[in-house]
């Protein structure tokens, strides 16, 4: 009885919007990224899915905002039906409950549809999909060639291990007061990077303890000091240095691969600013990830209908096409590996762009999970582990730094 | 129909006049406060269905852990630097500005649009401005230390510096609305007092300024005070921009904490517990200050 009516009730409401037609609400973040993009998926797909309305809501200024609205409308019961979110940040949604898993609609050959292993991760927690990452990026170096050929460096020669960048970054850094050599942020994930570059990872597999105050991890950090002190790394804060790497006075910086176009951008024609993978710490490639930053795209409606075309969409703009135009776009990697192996999609892109390939194929190579530690506190110890990076690039013994951080982070997680 | 008492119809009417704006009041910001006092003994986190009651461990872990300690140092020791160097300066420009539109009005007026400049500017706008100009390799600050012989420093970037360069920033962005509360005061000095003062033998610059000057501009002063006092307690919009409280939380503040904790870390209980700390503090630096300086101010 009850049943019929909420059916009823469902048919009514269906009846007076128009008929056969299911809308779907969607959110992202970043406009300044993603407006037009955005745009250009929803038309291309609802060029493709007649049936299907997408509504764009007004874009949150950046993840965290977008993480905030969300929560506050799920609060409110406004909650949008699909939502883009930080691939670091869809666990908090999660956490709460508001994801709903994706495992039944993937199918059972997710691979076949160019989520491999390596990207499902992205978005997987104790074996369920709760997100698909739509777009990834991983750390990798941004050279200025102008200023290692003065520091008599070449480019077709350059350093693939931490101790040449080093030696190389020290010769540019000496070319003058106002020039520098090399930098890196002191931030979570590109310290979760050179640690995977070590083949170290920051936890255990079922996130019941920290791992990073390992070997590997004591040498990702000591890799901050070794900058700062025979490089002469600047205490830098991240907009210091997006300015000076346009304006020609940086050398080499560690950043993200989706700064690619607003570096070349800003660089112009004063010199031709070229992207280096990053090079690895030990010889057993197996073990080395880098940690992808970028977005994943998460299911929020409870409605069956709704999920039904929520689905569609997110297979939509996770599968080759939304990919292609994601990739053409943003210049954020494809989180497809359909698109990356298949010529015809982005054969002639990466022709044109030499820099993207090489951040592309890395992602192809080494993509693995940006860790987000679990729990109430897991935002708050990445700036614990900032501002322990701060201290080892200001002469802290490395070893000792990282191991008290660590233990710090047992407690504070809850771990012991 | 009987009249009410003319008691009770000016009851009515200032019930009239004050209720609405006493009933948005209650709703819109003791109602608030009240939640948020309560939630300050909870763990609620943001978009969390379920709280639990946890006493009073959010304050003890903001006064009692080595971050929140530091939060709060940080924002005593801005605000000890910022009130007193911007009242100080604020004070001085008025005196020189208000002494100059006697010579060169023209220019007077010129340099009070210069002052006030930066009050009237949004201050995020001008952070970007600031970030250039204090950039460690490209800024102008550096560029001219060096030409002077100095040696470059990271204004932003350097833990034992950045709290200062944001109070210099922030007295920056004060000195000029001071300027203008205090302009107003010394135009509102009726000059016969200077001719009494004359009279009595106070003819000199300074005990002209101490007899009469500084006495009358009591008010105002306890006005620039307070209003001084909030704006540095809630400083925000610079940290937020420039550092981000770091590096190394060395630029955290009261305020940033409370919008990190709450609005980053989403730990709404601790956030709440933050502004009440914070709420308190404020409340009690604005009684001393009328309790203190109350009883020096003449009122005409």
């Amino acid at each position: 009885m009850r049943r019929a009516l909420f059916a009823a009730a469902f048919a009514l409401v269906a009846g007076s919007a128009t008929a056969q037609e299911t809308e779907i609400r969607v959110h992202y973040a970043i406009p300044t990224i993603w407006a037009d993009t955005q745009k250009a998926l929803a038309e291309a797909f609802m060029a493709k899915h007649p049936e299907i309305k997408v509504t764009l809501d007004g874009p949150a200024e950046g993840y965290p905002e977008g993480v905030q609205r969300l929560l506050r409308e799920a609060v409110a019961g406004t909650a949008p039906d699909v939502a883009y979110v930080g691939l670091n940040r869809w666990r908090i949604l999660q956490d709460r409950g508001l994801t709903q898993p994706l495992d039944g609609f993937l199918g059972d050959d997710p691979a076949e549809q160019g989520y491999t292993p390596a990207l499902l991760s992205l978005g997987s927690f104790k074996g369920q999909q709760h997100a698909l990452a739509t777009s990834a990026s991983t750390l990798v170096m941004y050279v200025n060639p102008k200023l290692v050929e003065q520091a008599g460096g070449s480019m077709d020669d350059f350093p693939t291990t931490f101790d040449g960048v080093i030696e190389l970054a020290a010769r540019i850094n000496a070319l003058g007061d106002t020039i520098d050599g090399v930098w890196i942020d002191r931030h979570d994930w590109r310290y979760q990077s050179l640690l995977g570059a070590y083949g170290g990872r920051p936890m255990n597999e079922d996130e019941t303890d920290i791992t990073f105050d390992s070997e590997a991890g004591i040498e990702a950090a000591r890799l901050y000091q070794r900058f700062a002190k025979e490089a002469g790394m600047k205490s830098y804060a991240d907009s210091d240095a997006r300015q000076a790497l346009p304006a020609g006075t940086l050398g080499i910086m560690f950043e993200s691969s989706s700064l690619q176009t607003r570096f070349e951008q800003g660089a112009g024609d004063a010199f031709e600013l070229t992207v280096k993978p990053l090079p690895l710490g030990t010889d057993d490639e197996a073990s080395v990830y880098f940690p992808t930053g970028g977005s994943g795209i998460v299911m929020l409606t409870r409605d069956e209908a709704k999920q039904k075309a929520a689905w569609e969409y997110i297979a939509f703009v996770t599968g080759p096409e939304g990919q292609k135009i994601i990739v053409e776009n943003t210049g954020y990697a494809p989180a497809n590996s359909i698109v990356v192996e298949d010529k015809e999609y982005l054969g002639a892109f990466y022709e044109k762009d030499p820099n993207a390939l090489v951040a592309h194929t890395q992602i192809a190579q080494h993509a693995g999970p940006w860790y987000a530690f679990p729990g109430a506190e897991g935002v708050a110890v990445t700036d614990l582990i900032a501002a322990a990076l701060v201290d080892v690039t200001e002469g802290a013994d490395a070893e000792a730094t990282i191991k008290d951080l660590a233990e710090t982070l047992r407690v504070q997680l809850g771990m012991k | 129909m009987r009249r009410l008492s003319i008691a009770r119809r000016e009851a009515l009417t200032t019930l009239w006049l004050a209720g609405p704006a006493t009933l948005a009041m209650v709703l819109f910001i003791f109602l608030p406060v009240a939640i948020v006092a309560l939630l300050s003994f909870t763990d609620y986190q943001f978009g969390a269905t379920t709280l639990n009651w946890t006493g009073l461990e959010n304050y003890q872990r903001l006064l009692g852990s080595t971050l929140g300690q530091r939060a709060i140092t940080n924002t005593l020791l801005y605000v000890a630097i910022v009130i007193p160097a911007s009242v100080a300066l604020g004070l001085l420009v008025a005196l020189g500005l208000h002494r100059m539109t006697g010579w060169a009005p023209g220019l007077a007026h010129a340099l009070r649009a210069v002052y006030f400049l930066p009050v009237a500017a949004t201050l995020v706008a001008m952070s970007v401005a600031w970030q250039m100009v204090l950039h460690p390799s490209l800024g102008v600050v550096n560029h001219v230390l060096a030409a002077l012989g100095g040696e470059p420093r990271n204004w932003l970037s350097d833990r034992g510096l950045v709290l200062y360069t944001l109070a210099v920033i922030g007295i920056w962005q004060t000195v000029g609305y001071n300027m203008v509360l205090f302009l107003a005061g010394l135009v509102a000095i009726p000059p016969e007092l200077y001719d009494a003062a004359e009279v009595d033998g106070a003819g000199g610059g300074w005990s002209r300024f101490w007899t009469v000057t500084w006495p009358m501009l009591g008010p105002t002063t306890l006005f620039v005070l307070v209003v001084t006092a909030t704006n540095a307690f809630r400083v925000f919009e610079t940290v937020a921009t420039l550092t981000r409280g770091g590096p190394a939380f060395a630029s955290d503040t009261l305020v940033y904490a409370l919008y990190r904790e709450g609005f980053v870390y989403f730990k709404a209980g601790y956030a709440s517990a933050i502004t009440m700390v914070f709420f308190a503090f404020l409340l009690i630096l604005t009684f001393a200050q009328i309790r203190i300086v109350e009883k020096k101010v003449h009122y005409r």
